[in-house]
């Protein structure tokens, strides 16, 4: 019969769609169009909310694109597609700042246009992607942490070296990441992050390799959901997820490893042929705001770096411990290493 | 005659935007990742333009072949469940009266105009252990704690057939219905045992259902990666996550273009291989 044919030739197409599943959002972003003000904005779906967009608009009258991309990789690759230019506003995480700044794609921001830049916290500024404080405004930070449920364990979690116990075979769950796992092996030797030297690598290789039957899964976007329902005992995860977790869930505990923490932070920045760098600045002065920034962390659940706004944010965990940076150490791009990592990586996944 | 000047006398015209289509959408990108799969990684971004085999090369070490190996056994496990599932179903399908065959297809197809990723959302609500089926087990007393039944290969492979046996189904109901019963009946007439009719008649003609089938469960199977991510915990790693990695992770692209290629190699060798087996026919029309 012909329309079994059809009805499989329909169903192969619908196959393959899906697996195109990632990056097809489409975001060509829309040339301002006669006198009208736009601002294009760049970065992951959600991470401005919703609300303080639409104030910026009803103040400003600047209409905004919002477009998003799945990974700080394909930001990068875009941007360089369109030279710096099409987009005016762009969110991305360090480590790709610091490529993106290398390679001339970014401008240097117009500080007399943003009357709010001292309200920045300045344990946040003067990173390696922008020593002088030239170019970006950290809009949030993320400690990955270890999140556990007491009723489930018989002991307390202090740091990483738990999470090799042998009572926490099989239920366990952690960040489907290279580095962020990688990482955190080094921190249980007492090695640095970003380490590079073979040797140690492959000494944290061999240490990663008893981890695997402890996990349960690995999980990137959603590992709050394994916490919440009990799939796994211990947990390690980002900072928004693990306040999701415990909110959800208030017998879930945190932890902040006692090893030493990996941390990010995301910032603001003007790309470098930015068609609306005036509007981009007034953005930038918008969400500097304490006020609105205080809302903006509720809202995404990451670590303020904004002084101004402490005194309006009521969730504690939102706001960093004193002290807390001084043992945290950032996930920097390890050049040629990066090859060593994926290969660790690689060979973790299939044993 | 008219039929072979038409065939000389080149592309109709309104072939062309099709040919377009084709040149832009599927010899571009092509070329342009054959070539990149000849480059070499730049430092930090992009590529640089060295011509190297590198990337090749490094496809046959130890870590790369286990993924080519892994994905290839679940592609084969999922085949032959799919396979063994398959069969009867589409056998017995094709043997109802007209009305209940057409409402049985109609029940196969209609759950796949929702979109693969939330039907896969809806086995990890079923099986997690607070899950449908735990609950529905722990109430009627069967067991006591929730069992484990998310985040192993079985779920897995769960996953896998049940996302692509509706192609198995539908191939080989095709060949089912095309059956000449009489050929059956003429074979039980002369002595043959019911099993014998079957596996002496009805299995050799059905053979090209049961080859598109497996053809067409296969090769997507092998590329399936987001099945093996969440109900399998990401724990392996199939050719698809190797090359979303390298690309996105490692941002080694030249590597990640090696991948692909090596991958489309093995699809065009299995079909080859398909085409050879099932002499000229082709693949139920769909290639």
């Amino acid at each position: 019969m012909k329309w079994t044919k059809k009805l499989l030739a329909l169903l192969l197409t619908g196959a393959m769609a899906a697996t195109a599943l990632t990056g097809c959002s489409s975001d060509k972003p829309n040339e301002s169009q006669g006198t009208e003000e736009v601002l294009n904005i760049f970065t992951w779906a959600d991470y401005f909310p919703q609300d303080i967009l639409d104030e910026f608009t009803a103040e400003t009258g600047i209409k905004i694109n919002y477009n998003t991309f799945e990974s700080n990789e394909e930001m990068l690759m875009k941007l360089q597609t369109v030279q710096g230019g099409d987009y005016d506003i762009i969110l991305a995480s360090d480590y790709i700042i610091d490529i993106a700044v290398k390679e001339g794609l970014v401008a240097k921001l117009d500080k007399e246009q943003i009357p709010n830049f001292g309200n920045i916290n300045p344990e946040f500024q003067g990173k390696f992607y922008d020593v002088n404080n030239e170019y970006t405004v950290p809009y949030a930070a993320g400690i990955p942490m270890i999140v556990y449920n007491p009723t489930m364990i018989d002991f307390e979690v202090t740091g990483y070296e738990d999470l090799w116990r042998e009572e926490l075979a099989d239920s366990i769950v952690v960040m489907d990441d290279a580095r962020n796992i990688i990482g955190i092996t080094l921190k249980t030797m007492d090695k640095s992050f970003n380490e590079t030297d073979e040797q140690v690598l492959s000494q944290a290789k061999e240490k990663l390799m008893g981890l695997k039957k402890n996990i349960r899964a690995f999980d990137y976007s959603t590992p709050y959901n394994l916490m919440i329902s009990g799939e796994t005992s211990v947990g390690y995860m980002f900072t928004s997820q693990a306040v999701l977790a415990t909110n959800e869930n208030p017998d879930l505990k945190v932890c902040f490893p006692k090893e030493g923490m990996g941390f990010g932070i995301d910032s603001v920045f003007v790309p470098s042929a930015a068609p609306n760098s005036e509007n981009a600045h007034k953005f930038i002065n918008f969400i500097l705001d304490g006020e609105r920034s205080a809302h903006i962390s509720e809202q995404t659940m990451y670590i303020n770096c904004n002084s101004a706004a402490t005194p309006y944010i009521q969730e504690e965990a939102l706001i960093l411990p004193e002290g807390a940076l001084d043992s945290a150490e950032f996930i920097q791009d390890v050049g040629e290493a990066t090859a060593i990592y994926n290969d660790i990586w690689t060979e973790f996944k299939m044993s | 005659m008219p039929m072979n000047s038409r065939k000389k006398g080149g592309v109709p015209l309104a072939a062309v935007p099709m040919y377009i289509w084709t040149l832009l959408l599927v010899a571009i990108p092509l070329i342009y990742i054959v070539g990149l799969s000849f480059l070499t990684k730049a430092q930090t971004w992009g590529v640089d333009l060295n011509f190297t085999l590198d990337s090749y090369r490094k496809l046959f070490t130890p870590s790369y072949l286990k993924v080519f190996g892994q994905s290839l056994y679940v592609a084969v496990i999922t085949t032959i469940a799919a396979l063994a599932i398959g069969y009867p179903f589409a056998y017995f399908t094709s043997r109802l009266p007209k009305r209940a065959r057409s409402l049985v297809l109609m029940l196969i197809i209609v759950p796949f105009w929702t979109n693969s990723l939330v039907r896969i959302y809806g086995w990890m609500i079923l099986l997690r252990s607070q899950g449908v089926i735990n609950g529905l087990l722990i109430s009627l007393g069967v067991i006591d704690s929730p069992l484990k039944l998310l985040y192993n290969f079985g779920a897995v492979m769960v996953g896998m057939v049940y996302a692509l046996i509706p192609f198995m189904i539908l191939s080989i109901y095709n060949s089912c219905e095309k059956i000449d019963w009489s050929l059956v009946e003429a074979a039980r007439d002369l002595g043959a045992t019911r099993m014998r009719a079957f596996w002496s008649v009805t299995v050799p003609l059905t053979m090209p259902g049961i080859m598109a089938g497996c053809v067409l469960v296969f090769i997507p199977s092998v590329g399936l990666f987001f099945i093996s991510d969440l109900l399998g915990g990401a724990k392996t790693m199939l050719l698809g996550n190797l090359i979303k990695n390298e690309l996105l992770v490692a941002r080694n692209w030249p590597m990640g273009a090696a991948l692909s290629v090596a991958m489309l190699l093995m699809t065009l060798g299995i079909i080859t291989l398909y085409k050879r087996m099932a002499g000229d026919k082709e693949l139920e029309g769909l290639l």
